[in-house]
This record gives structure tokens, C-alpha cells and sequence, in this order.
């Protein structure tokens, strides 16, 4: 296990040398797969951040606030929940679940018809030709995607007012009084991580499978099992440092 | 490394008894080398470990080759050559390492301990830029041809001279068409290589590692998976190509040889296709040297591996 972990370090670094060293062959490469995960995520991440939003910080929290005659903090609880934690976390795991597992079934088929040592034979580096560009797609759609998971997510609890018969206006209200620059920009950064992550946990282990059929289906469910502690984990570092060293984003306003 | 598995072999010697004294005058044959660490002598008492001498130079030699994932041991203590300009066989039962051999020879696996030599230049020593320009050397055949799947089959055999040569697009069209005309799949560039059947992977996978004129070409069970006369159809393109290419070297007075080396378990091939063959099990050569000699050993390991019969020292374990 700890190996792994250390491979996968290894693959990063390796991954970040061979992204900035000339030349850069994966141009189309990377074109190709930010369009792939694209079409392949949008939908899903589209139901999965209205329902999440709608359900969980929406329709939940709104029946506490109701105790208290105070649904218009609703607003504010989403630039906590949904802009820090839930539409983040929504995004990485769609995008782990549907991209980050197709690129592992992809490399992991191509591994076992050995097209990969092919590609190594015929002196092709398949870091850079292969992992740089699902490396960069994937951050860069993580990244993007947040901003379309926030809107979405944000809609969710505007659905949840409505369904609670309260104006709009007080939501958007405690909304933008708490909304900070630092949230928005903390998300994207973060995402961007989560895309990070996802991307080299799920080559390494689509470049590693070994076994027929078969490795390729262990590969595709580690990579999932792998990418989500890896994106929890580094949540909890990354939400720690970004309360910490901006204290002010801890302050509730009304 | 290397001097750690020598001395660790030197002491099972000394302690089994059996061994010659290093420093013998009188006898002139190098002394027998002791089992690999952990080996029983018994085990690897039909290894002869002589070698008939090919009078080539050698394109690639193992020195002392170790390789161990995890528990297995699958090389221990190889020395293995394949001389230059002539078809060799790697041949062995089933799960002797043989593959390993090949994915040493172009730097996909490094060895434990001991030396892979390409042209008497060390692979594992090389490193990653001249490791990228010395596979150029190599032609190498997958176990099923290896093709990129997003690919037609023009443009898979056309891929490596995409990639290292500034050729034109006429030019590579020459090349491409001529090369799967020799494998007799002219008719068949814009299919799919899912569309295809095994017998012609394997052929499109020939093409495409033709078409940079290796220096060596590497075949890994060329047989596996086809029929008993598309294997033999198969084994005579490998010869006639071969001639053509040694024609062809010739004409072009070039440094190297072309060096075939099939890897196989299938000993008719063996028979028809081999100038040179190499025995290898347990992770260690047999017995070496030119087809004729080896058909007619005395040692009767080989001369069950090579005849196919079920009585002898090779058993189901």
C-alpha cells in the first residue's frame, strides 16, 4: 500500500516534469479527452448537484432553520456547505466515477494487449503522450466543473425556498453577505486538486492493471476506492489550511 | 550486484563439495557453475550449460542475469546470446521467463543483478534519451501484435515512422504498403484491428515493427493462438524476410546484421524457422548453440524438449 502511495507520488512528479519539458506532443491528446470527459460528465454531475443540493443542505437544513423562523440564513448555510464542501466534493466524485474510471478501464485494456509496451518499444513515452494530457484535462474540467456544480448546487437550494413557500430575496441576501472571494477561488483551487488526484491515481492504476480481463476490473475498483480516500483526505488538509489561514471566512455574517 | 551473486554462488560450491577448484591448471573447461541460491544441484543437473559456438559476434548477450517478482524467481543467473545476423530461438517449456528475456532486451524490465548487452552497450546503464534512440534498433512482435486499437491498420503500421522520421506522406505510404503486401495485408489498410482475426494481428504487428528496418527483431510467441499451418505460413515469412533484409544489409554494407530471435515453445517452428537455438528452464540456458548441433544433443533434456516426447526428465512439476 505504501508503496503504491510512493508510485504514485513518483508518477505525479514525473507526470509534472514531462508536462512542462519540451516537446509537447499532447496537444490534440489533451483536447481529446477534456471533450471525453466532458460529454461524459455533464449530465450526470448536472442531476447528482440539483438533487445533492436540493436534498441534503436544501430540504434538510431548511426544516431546522424552520425551527427557528430563520430560513433566510438558508442563503448563508450554502456558501458553508455547497461552495466549501458539498459541490466540490459532488464534482470529484462524478468525475472520479465517470471519467477518472473510463480513463482507468481505457489504459488498463491497453496495458493488457501489452499496447503500451508497444508504444514504449516504439519510443513513445506513454507519461508524457498519455498521463500529461488526462493529467491536465481532468484538472482543468474538475476545476471548471465546480463553478458549473456550484451554480447548480446554489439552484438546489433555491428550490428548496420555493418548496417552502419563502421569498428568494432574503436567501440571496444572507447568500452574498457571506459569500468571500476566498470561497469561490478556494473551491476552484481545490477542485483542481481533486482533478489532479483523480487523474493520477486512476493512470497509475489503469498503466499498472495485470491479470486479463479480470486486472482490468480490480484496477478500475481500486482506482475508484483509491481516488475517493485520496480526494477525502485532502480535503480535510486542504479545508484545515484554508480556515486557518484565512480566519476571516470563519466569521457568520447575518 | 554481480559480484555479490558470484560469491554467493561460489560458497553453495564450496559447501556441495562437487565443485572444481577455481584456480585449476589442468583442466582448461570453465568449472560448472553452482545452482542459484536456493536451488537444489539436483534441479539444474541436465543444464550442461555448454554452448556451441556460432562464429557471429553477438547482438545481444545476458551476463548473470537475475529477476525475481516478488517470490518468483524467474531469471537466475542467465548467460544467453543471440548472434548477430542469424534467426535464433529462445526456446522453453511454458513459464521459463522467456518473455522476460524479451522485455529485457529493449529496457521495459531492468534486471536485479547482472547485465543485459545490446551491441556490447549495457541496457540497464543507459540512460533514459539513449534508452528512447537504442530501442530504435528494435523491431519487436507482440503476443498479439500489440496494435493500437483507436487505429486503422494503415496508420498503425505507419506509426512508428511518423514518429522518428521526418518522411513525407507519399514516402510512408510506400513504405506502409510495401511492408503489408509482404504480410499479405495490402487489401485490408482501413480495417480496424478489432476487426481482425489473431493470425493477421500478428502479421500487421510484423509489418509495423518492419518498417523502421530494425537491426533486431524480436518475435514473442509469433505461434500462440494460430493454427498448425498458419504457423508454419507464418514461420516461412519470418525467413524470407530475413534473407531479404540480410540482401539488403549487405547491399547497404550496414554495421549490423539483421538478428531475429523468436521466442517459442512450440518446437516445430523451432525445427523449421531456428539457425540457432537457445534452451532455456529454471531460469538458466540448457544447452546452446546452432540448430544442427542442438538436434543432434546428447543431452537427453534437450532431446525430449526437442523431440516433444512425454518420457524423460521434463515432468508435469
Amino acid at each position: 500500500m505504501l508503496e503504491e502511495v510512493g508510485n504514485m507520488m513518483l508518477l505525479t512528479g514525473r507526470t509534472l516534469v514531462s508536462a512542462v519539458r519540451p516537446p509537447y506532443p499532447y496537444g490534440s491528446e489533451f483536447v481529446g479527452q477534456f471533450l471525453f470527459a466532458m460529454r461524459l460528465c455533464w449530465f450526470p454531475l448536472l442531476v447528482s448537484t440539483i438533487a445533492f443540493g436540493y436534498e441534503a443542505p436544501g430540504l434538510q437544513a431548511a426544516n431546522f432553520l424552520v425551527l427557528f423562523g430563520a430560513l433566510d440564513r438558508l442563503g448563508g448555510f450554502f456558501v458553508l456547505a455547497s461552495i466549501r464542501e458539498f459541490a466540490p466534493f459532488v464534482d470529484a466524485i462524478v468525475l472520479a466515477g465517470v471519467a477518472g474510471t473510463a480513463i482507468t478501464a481505457d489504459l488498463g485494456a491497453r496495458k493488457i494487449r501489452e499496447e503500451l509496451d508497444a508504444l514504449e518499444v516504439l519510443g513513445v513515452d506513454p507519461i508524457k503522450n498519455l498521463v500529461v494530457p488526462r493529467f491536465l484535462a481532468l484538472m482543468l474540467l474538475t476545476g471548471l466543473f465546480d463553478i458549473y456544480a456550484l451554480i447548480f448546487g446554489v439552484f438546489g437550494g433555491i428550490l428548496a425556498t420555493v418548496v417552502n413557500h419563502a421569498p428568494l430575496g432574503p436567501f440571496f441576501a444572507t447568500f452574498f453577505n457571506n459569500a468571500e472571494t476566498t470561497d469561490l477561488w478556494g473551491s476552484v483551487v481545490k477542485t483542481t486538486l481533486f482533478g489532479a488526484i483523480i487523474a493520477i491515481v486512476c493512470c497509475y492504476k489503469g498503466m499498472t492493471a495485470s491479470g486479463g480481463a479480470e486486472g482490468v476490473g480490480r484496477a478500475v475498483n481500486q482506482a475508484v476506492v483509491i481516488a475517493f480516500l485520496g480526494i477525502f483526505a485532502f480535503n480535510y488538509a486542504f479545508t484545515q489550511t484554508l480556515l486557518a489561514t484565512h480566519p476571516d471566512i470563519t466569521t457568520i455574517i447575518k | 550486484m554481480r559480484d555479490d551473486a558470484h560469491s554467493q554462488r561460489g560458497d553453495v560450491k564450496r559447501t556441495d563439495g562437487k565443485a572444481v577448484s577455481r584456480v585449476s591448471v589442468v583442466d582448461e573447461s570453465p568449472p560448472r557453475p553452482g545452482p542459484p541460491e536456493g536451488a537444489a544441484d539436483e534441479e539444474y543437473r541436465w543444464h550442461s550449460y555448454a554452448v556451441h559456438p556460432s562464429g557471429r559476434p553477438d547482438a545481444v548477450r545476458f551476463v548473470d542475469t537475475y529477476k525475481s517478482f516478488g517470490r518468483s524467481h524467474v531469471l537466475r543467473g542467465l548467460n544467453m546470446a543471440l548472434p548477430e545476423g542469424m534467426v535464433s530461438m529462445i526456446l522453453g517449456p511454458s513459464g521459463t521467463g522467456k518473455s522476460v528475456c524479451i522485455k529485457h532486451m529493449v529496457g521495459l524490465l531492468y534486471p536485479d543483478s547482472g547485465d543485459v548487452l545490446v551491441h556490447g552497450r549495457s541496457v540497464p546503464d543507459m540512460p533514459d534519451d539513449e534508452l528512447f534512440e537504442m530501442r530504435k534498433k528494435f523491431g519487436l512482435l507482440f503476443q498479439d501484435g500489440a496494435l493500437f486499437g483507436s487505429m486503422n491498420l494503415f496508420d498503425n503500421v505507419a506509426f512508428p515512422l511518423r514518429q522518428h522520421t521526418e518522411k513525407g506522406d507519399d514516402e510512408i505510404e510506400e513504405i506502409v504498403m510495401r511492408r503489408l503486401n509482404e504480410v499479405g495485408l495490402g487489401d485490408s489498410r482501413t480495417r480496424m484491428p478489432n476487426e481482425l482475426s489473431g493470425g493477421m494481428r500478428k502479421r500487421a504487428g510484423f509489418a509495423r515493427a518492419l518498417v523502421l528496418e530494425p537491426d533486431i527483431l524480436l518475435f514473442d510467441e509469433p505461434d500462440s493462438g494460430l493454427d498448425p499451418v498458419r504457423t508454419a505460413l507464418l514461420g516461412e515469412l519470418i525467413l524470407e524476410i530475413h534473407r531479404e533484409m540480410i540482401e539488403e544489409a549487405k547491399r547497404k554494407q550496414r554495421e549490423h546484421l539483421p538478428t531475429f530471435c523468436v521466442v517459442t515453445h512450440d518446437i516445430m517452428s523451432a525445427r523449421r524457422v531456428a539457425d540457432y537455438i537457445n534452451v532455456l528452464w529454471k531460469g538458466r540456458i540448457v544447452e546452446a548453440g546452432p540448430a544442427e548441433e542442438m538436434l543432434g544433443s546428447e543431452n537427453p533434456f534437450i532431446r525430449q524438449f526437442l523431440s516433444g516426447e512425454s518420457q524423460g526428465p521434463l515432468t508435469m512439476d
